[in-house]
């Protein structure tokens, strides 16, 4: 029997090996790869000391103004996936709508020096605008191409976003041109403070803060009130919630209105950062605040807002820390690629996110 | 054995001699290696086109289709009897837009040669495409050395271009650098475009041949819009001029943005050729005031054809505004050297009807000299670089887009 022991033991061992497919290789490589570079390529550069301590403070702050954008639109695409288990594509091109919309006041009041005299009312009023302009966008597009499709299981409503997202940039792009407009550069915006010896510009309090406010809002409107409460409740059993007499229909509409208003306010922030529209502006930050919405666990509120912040930092930081160090020229050219990487890692290791999808386990 | 050895010479004469017959085609009174395009009489001559007609560097395409337009005005938009039709695609100046308008281009049996495009993104899968299909392609501005270059691959014989190749601008730019700001470091910029990228190395190699160091050399997509990270890191180099020929979006962003890095003050920023246009200034805004870019130089009279202050004109009188880029000079030429080689290998029967060879059209055009172009001489090579380059830096005085003005804003401030 003693003897038994072991050679059971060996004959699991075994069995166990046996059992490891190429596939199971293949990502152990993956994870010991992306170990090798985060680790490896940090070490290096930090060896080498090319940034300064400031340096490396600017990229982070950078990384967040990015990321506060990114959590804002991220955030539509979590609340919609959380009530309707859907990925809406168009979302992206959403934002842009509004942010294009309001681009034509916001030059009007720059150009009357309204904006600049006035930055408080100027700024309800274009964000305002934007936020109007997605909304309303956002619930043709769902009235249009995702409510039919609601009770049938097909690849159907994903199809109908991606058209919804290509008809949305050359509708605009037919309407305003093709051309790159410069969105206003207000006078108060230019200019930095010093905090502990580091220089901050306005943009980024002004961005990361007016992030926050608007997520903190969303916040206490999805956990503090009754129709929040009601669309949690969607969220976990639409059924259910129809049953104790939720009007499904207007939560969803309520969800799209909501997601469209961060959607407004992230692409007026963005457009005030970066100071271009065009009908194309929203498609690469809808990819990657969705993948920012699956970082965090998608269908998850707070994890939609860090998992933008985290895409955001990780964007700016990442190239100079990881990719530095193990001798890459020209790193920030792979930004996107560290972005993307993320994704696919995610889905593949943690594919629940950083915080967990919400009610994963229940629907499965 | 001798009398074997001489049946199988003999025999693979034959077999060589009949299939280069097959390969061969016979049309009318024209035979031709690759093809032959047969024009009725009373048709049209259908010459297609492709350029950015859509997207931030939309400047850059409009005026050069203008451009090839103009070249026809002035052979009253006939050619060996034919009315002309120009058959213009966007090739979005990437490369699935060239690879898309050529292939519909290439589709069409009936079109004798392609003129354009302006992007070597558009032109690098573009141009082995309708050489496939038999069609000569004449770039307007593309610029990248790949595309001429002496060991380029099949797909690229057919193509030739009215524009200068990279690897003088890029021997300017360093020279200029190095010799004029006196500058010892260098730092670059690339899109991952092959256009942008070709030159940066050209530029950097040169700038090192000239002593100087690159001590930095970046790169983006064209697409992106946070630049910050990217300059921060440069700015760790501390370089004496920042050098990014890059496409009107991306280039735009780097311009507003570079004034908010710690570290790059002093710091000389020049950008390159697509600057030259109203829809950067639209796109950098206030931040493009007293930008320096480097180009080809299209205002000198010397750089220039005698004959460009008609084109000007006509420019003016036909679109009702300024040419809304430099290149507009190298597509005329594009348009009137194809039209002369039309008219020097095209073949009438009986009827009246037109042929003429597709290879007999490329030797043609390749065989080009002597020209006086509206951009300056033109001299094809056996690898199809026509056209010589005059260098020039300007300046931009006013970010306003309507008061663009080649000449006058940009002004042209080096030689």
């Amino acid at each position: 029997m003693a003897a038994a022991l072991p050679s059971e033991g060996m004959a699991a061992r075994i069995e166990a090996l046996r059992r490891i497919t190429f596939v199971d290789v293949v990502l152990w490589g993956m994870r010991i790869l992306i170990v090798f570079v985060v680790v490896g390529g940090t070490i290096g550069t930090l060896i080498q000391g090319r940034y300064t301590g400031e340096q490396w403070f600017d990229n982070f702050m950078f990384g967040l103004m990015i990321g506060g954008v990114y959590a804002l639109i991220a955030l539509g695409y979590t609340m919609v996936y959380g009530i309707l288990r859907l990925i809406n594509f168009a979302h992206g091109d959403v934002m842009m709508c509004g942010a294009f919309t309001s681009y034509f006041l916001a030059n009007g009041l720059y150009r009357s020096g309204y904006l600049d005299a006035h930055p408080v009312i100027s700024m309800i009023l274009i964000m305002g605008l934007a936020m109007i302009t997605c909304s309303v966008i956002a619930l043709v597009v769902e009235r249009i191409c995702y409510r039919p499709f609601r009770h049938i299981r097909t690849l159907a409503p994903l199809i109908c976003a991606i058209g919804a997202s290509f008809f949305l940039q050359h509708s605009f792009r037919g309407m305003y041109g093709s051309s790159v407009r410069a969105y206003p550069d207000p006078v108060w915006l230019e200019g930095e403070f010093e905090i502990f010896g580091f220089g901050i510009p306005y943009t980024q309090p002004f961005v990361i803060l007016i992030a926050l406010a608007a997520m903190g809002a969303l916040y206490l409107v999805v956990n503090k009130t009754k129709m929040g409460t009601a669309m949690r409740a969607v969220s976990e059993d639409r059924d259910a919630a129809a049953m104790m007499g939720i009007d499904v229909n207007k939560i969803i509409v309520f969800t799209f209105i909501l997601g469209g208003c961060m959607a407004g306010i992230g692409g007026v922030l963005f457009c005030m950062v970066y100071n271009q529209i065009y009908y194309f502006t929203g498609f690469l930050p809808g990819i990657k605040a969705f993948s920012a919405a699956v970082l965090g666990g998608i269908g998850n509120v707070p994890g939609a807002m860090l998992g933008g912040f985290f895409l955001g930092v990780v964007e700016s930081v990442g190239p100079a820390l990881f990719l530095d160090g193990v001798g890459i020229r020209a790193p920030y050219q792979l930004r996107d690629l560290i972005a993307f990487t993320m994704l696919v890692m995610v889905l593949i290791f943690r594919p629940q996110g950083i915080l967990g999808e919400r009610l994963a386990t229940q629907r499965a | 054995m001798k009398s074997l050895t001489r049946v199988f010479w003999v025999l693979s004469a034959l077999v060589v001699g009949a299939t280069s017959a097959l390969a061969a085609e016979t049309m009318g009174p024209v035979t031709d290696e690759i093809g032959v395009v047969k024009i009725r009489q009373g048709a049209p001559m259908f010459i297609g086109g492709y350029w950015t007609l859509s997207g931030p560097d939309v400047g850059l395409g409009l005026d050069q289709k203008r451009g090839v337009e103009l070249a026809f005005d002035d052979w009253n938009n006939e050619v060996v009897g034919h009315k002309i039709r120009l058959i213009a695609e966007d090739g979005q100046c990437n490369a699935e837009g060239g690879q898309i308008a050529t292939t519909k281009l290439a589709s069409n049996r009936n079109i004798v040669a392609v003129v354009g495009p302006d992007c070597s993104s558009s032109a690098t899968p573009g141009a082995p495409i309708l050489w496939k299909a038999g069609i000569v392609n004449i770039g307007t501005s593309t610029t990248a050395p790949a595309l001429t270059a002496p060991d380029r691959k099949q797909g690229y014989h057919g193509y030739l271009r009215t524009i200068y190749n990279d690897l003088a601008q890029g021997a300017g730019d360093a020279a200029y650098f190095k010799n004029v700001l006196e500058c010892e470091t260098l730092a670059t910029v690339h899109d991952g475009s092959p256009y942008a990228e070709q030159l940066v190395r050209v530029a950097e190699n040169e700038f090192e041949k000239l002593g100087g160091e690159v001590v930095a050399a970046e790169a983006v997509t064209p697409t992106d819009v946070d630049m910050r990270p990217m300059l921060t890191g440069v700015a760790t180099a501390k370089p004496c001029v920042l050098y990014y020929p890059i496409f009107v979006a991306a280039s735009a962003q780097i311009t507003r943005q570079v004034q908010e890095i710690s570290g790059l003050e002093e710091t000389i920023v020049v950008s390159g050729p697509t600057s030259m246009t109203p829809g950067f200034y639209e796109a950098a805004g206030e931040s493009a005031r007293g930008l320096r870019f480097t180009s080809v130089d299209n205002t000198s009279a010397d750089a220039l054809g005698d004959d460009y202050p008609r084109m000007l004109q006509a420019y003016r009188d036909k679109y009702g505004e300024n040419p809304t880029q430099a290149y507009h000079v190298n597509a005329y030429d594009a348009g009137a050297i194809l039209l002369m080689a039309i008219e020097k290998v095209a073949v009438k029967d009986d009827k009246g009807d037109t042929y003429i060879g597709r290879k007999a059209l490329r030797d043609a055009l390749f065989e080009t000299e002597g020209f006086a172009g509206m951009g300056g001489p033109i001299e094809c090579n056996e690898h199809g670089d026509c056209a010589g380059f005059a260098f020039a830096v300007y300046q931009i005085t006013d970010p306003d887009p309507s008061t663009f003005d080649i000449g006058t804003n940009p002004k042209k401030i080096y030689p």
